[in-house]
């Protein structure tokens, strides 16, 4: 192609790009811009007017001990499901390319709970942990199963931890399983002649080569797990009494339901300052331990 | 080269720019033809209606209202489970297209009150029941029509009871905290349970504890004072008589509790079975649960409500009033509404109270009790007649309808914590007095 310059050359790009960009900003910067303005205001959801309120919703964000206290929550709930999901998430993927009979069968089967919406999801496993489970928990005698675990502040944290690994392992199953793929077999066999058993080869060949796989799949567990909303609204909805609110429903109930909209949107917005910094230090130090093949 | 790569940019911008310009065109059209269908071939005009158990009545009765005005057609749609009516008429307005009536709770009105039609002109003004519109008024002028009268208390099983007291039970033998125990120990004699506690936060936080205020004074102005004390910080509730006879009756409850081992486990559609079916004699609920529980009767409809006592003196107000008020308000948008289309909102409002045919659907197939005074026909149901009743008797406290927007929530888990024996009453008191420090 000949090289244009100036207009031309911009406009080739606009063309290209532009009804992309045209859709990122209108759903996206714009309305960011928009909110981080109303962060500055006293605005309740409805009225049609509203004041500037300088930073007095980000003075008000420290002191509500509420959203510090969901995010430690949150912090809690973000580790174990993270380290749950991609520990069965990497074993399943392992078993599954081992050759298994029916092993696609498995593969979709594992995948499946991820098609389903989480607010679908939650309602299933709400019937589950408070119907099905005590009811088989009363008829054979098992204490730990006679109650609901929903009405237990710490089983309704583990409930949600066991919704999220199960929901979202399939899908980090599926990206391990082609890292797994992409590991060359003729290292992997020049490994075996020199003497090489399976587990050395899974500690030393394996894993530093799918380092790529491990980034994107804890980048994305993270990400999900911190802004989780739909499993914690349908499956316990914060409850019993408000020990497993997540970060993000508080942030809604602030803005809707107590119709502080300027206070919950700064605690929004600090909320995407602390995930983006997370995930970007999580990134940054992982990419250091890529390897060559 | 360079010109053939021009006239191919000409083109694929074209072509992008028709296919802007015909959503463009399309949402225009869309616009022009609800403009014109409301001069021409008729007006359409939404209803967001917040009361999922009546939605199949109103859209009847929406149909019905369309056959004797055929130039008007109502659609009624509902607010999704789990959301609140103002999140929902909010998100509704922030995108520019509320519903032409919005079905609104009695504290949220006032938000709203710079979109909505001032209604004080309309006819039925003249017959709404006393204290159906103080709460929408505002420098004189009333924004909200009163669409239902609803009450709460115990609901009673009349056919477990009879068993208990073996013979007839008379309700207005019980005016007292002692007589409820004996009485659940009278139903817990013939091998049943006494009662269930449903254990959603709405319903301990928007329903039980605001009794606690209600009964401060038969003086409406005196529980707003008493409202604006706790604001204020001033309530020592520790040492508040109606509050702590209020949580005794609570004690009373939750040792008589069917889910006692684990409170908080119960659901809302556990009540109506465990009551219907007659498990258990009484649940603290109010007159909208009559669809559920109908669907498990067998005590042949017979039901009714006892009050909640919070003492042992008979004479206390509280003891024989059971909670009601005016509980949903419909409101008439004016922003994005066209004058047709408010016309027509107010005509089908007009017809809801004084069509017999609207009468009708009110009172028999939505089992509304209506807040107008014109209507004569009886509540249709048990629990309606036994709130008419009372309200006819003068056995009412007015309920708590303009509590902050999130007090359902806050103090609601606060009870439920209580409920679940995680925090003593010294720890509820901390946390209601808190809350009604800060909250705004």
């Amino acid at each position: 192609m000949i090289k244009e310059k100036g207009w031309n050359r911009l406009l080739t790009r606009l063309l290209f790009t532009g009804p992309t960009l045209f859709a990122f900003v209108t759903v996206m910067i714009v309305p960011f811009l928009y909110g981080i303005y109303l962060t500055f205001t006293n605005w309740d959801g409805i009225s049609t007017t509203q004041s500037y309120v300088g930073f007095q919703n980000y003075g008000e964000v420290f002191r509500d001990a509420v959203f510090w206290k969901s995010f430690g929550l949150t912090l809690q709930y973000v580790f174990f499901s993270v380290v749950l999901i991609n520990a069965v998430a990497f074993a399943l993927a392992y078993v599954l390319t081992k050759g298994l009979k029916g092993q696609s069968i498995f593969r979709a089967g594992f995948f499946l709970p991820n098609l389903v919406g989480g607010i679908v999801l939650g309602f299933i496993w709400q019937f589950i942990f408070s119907n099905v489970l005590v009811y088989f928990g009363q008829q054979a005698g098992i204490p730990i199963f006679s109650a609901s675990w929903l009405a237990d502040p710490d089983k309704a944290f583990w409930s949600l931890v066991i919704v999220t690994v199960w929901q979202y392992a399939g899908y980090m199953m599926v990206i391990y399983v082609a890292g797994l793929m992409g590991v060359p077999n003729d290292i992997l066999e020049a490994a075996s002649i020199d003497g090489a058993n399976g587990w050395t080869k899974l500690r030393r060949m394996v894993l530093p080569l799918m380092v790529p796989s491990f980034i994107v799949c804890i980048f994305l567990s993270l990400q999900r797990t911190f802004m989780v909303y739909d499993v914690n609204l349908a499956l316990t909805k914060g409850g019993p009494f408000k020990s497993t609110e997540m970060v993000s429903m508080h942030v809604y109930g602030k803005a809707f339901l107590s119709r502080d909209y300027g206070v919950g949107q700064a605690e929004a917005l600090v909320l995407f300052v602390l995930v983006a910094a997370i995930t970007l230090i999580q990134v940054y130090f992982s990419k250091k331990l890529e390897v060559e093949a | 080269m360079k010109r053939r790569s021009r006239t191919s940019i000409l083109i694929v911008s074209l072509l992008v720019i028709m296919v802007l310009s015909a959503c463009g065109n399309a949402a225009n059209n869309g616009q022009e033809a609800g403009g014109s269908s409301s001069g021409g071939d008729g007006v359409k005009v939404t209803l967001l209606n917040s009361k999922g158990e009546i939605q199949q009545p109103l859209e009847e009765a929406a149909k019905a209202f369309s056959a004797s005005n055929p130039d008007i057609t109502v659609e009624v749609s509902l607010v999704p489970a789990g959301q609140s009516p103002f999140e929902r008429a909010s998100t509704l307005y922030a995108s520019g297209n509320p519903a032409t009536i919005t079905m609104l709770d009695t504290g949220d009105v006032e938000k709203f009150k710079d979109r909505v039609l001032d209604l004080s002109g309309e006819k039925w003004m003249a017959d709404t029941v006393p204290n159906a519109t103080e709460h929408t008024t505002f420098d004189g002028k009333n924004y909200a029509f009163p669409l239902a009268i609803e009450g709460y208390g115990f609901i009673y099983n009349k056919k477990v009871l009879d068993e208990a007291v073996g013979g007839d039970f008379d309700p207005s033998t019980i005016r007292t905290r002692d007589d409820l125990e004996n009485l659940f120990k009278q139903i817990e004699a013939t091998g049943k349970k006494a009662l269930v506690i449903s254990p959603m936060d709405w319903s301990l936080g928007a329903h039980y504890l605001p009794l606690a205020y209600a009964t401060q004074s038969k003086d409406l102005a005196e529980v707003d004072q008493f409202i604006a004390s706790l604001r204020a910080g001033e309530v020592d509730l520790a040492n508040n008589a109606p509050f702590n006879g209020l949580m005794d009756t609570f004690d009373l409850m939750m040792a008589h509790n069917i889910d006692s081992a684990s409170p908080l486990a119960g659901t809302y559609e556990r009540g109506p079975e465990l009551l219907g079916k007659g498990e258990v004699g009484i649940w603290f609920m109010g007159n909208w649960a009559w669809p559920q529980i109908s669907s498990f009767d067998t005590a042949d409809g017979q039901y009714g409500f006892l009050p909640v006592p919070i003492s042992n003196n008979p004479e206390d107000f509280g003891n024989s009033e059971i909670s009601s008020a005016v509980s949903k308000r419909l409101v008439i948008d004016k922003e994005f509404s066209s004058p047709e289309q408010q016309a027509a909102a107010k005509k089908f409002l007009e017809w809801l109270v004084y069509d017999e045919q609207g009468q009708d659907y009110l009172v028999n197939k939505a089992n509304i009790i209506p807040a107008f005074s014109n209507i004569t026909i009886p509540a249709a149901d048990p629990l309606g007649k036994s709130i008419q009743e009372h309200i006819a008797a003068g056995k009412t406290q007015q309920s708590m309808s303009t509590l902050p927007a999130d007090h359902w929530a806050q103090l609601g888990s606060s009870m439920q914590k209580y409920l679940a024996k995680a925090g003593d009453r010294a720890g509820l008191i901390t946390e209601i007095e808190n809350y009604w420090k800060n909250v705004k």
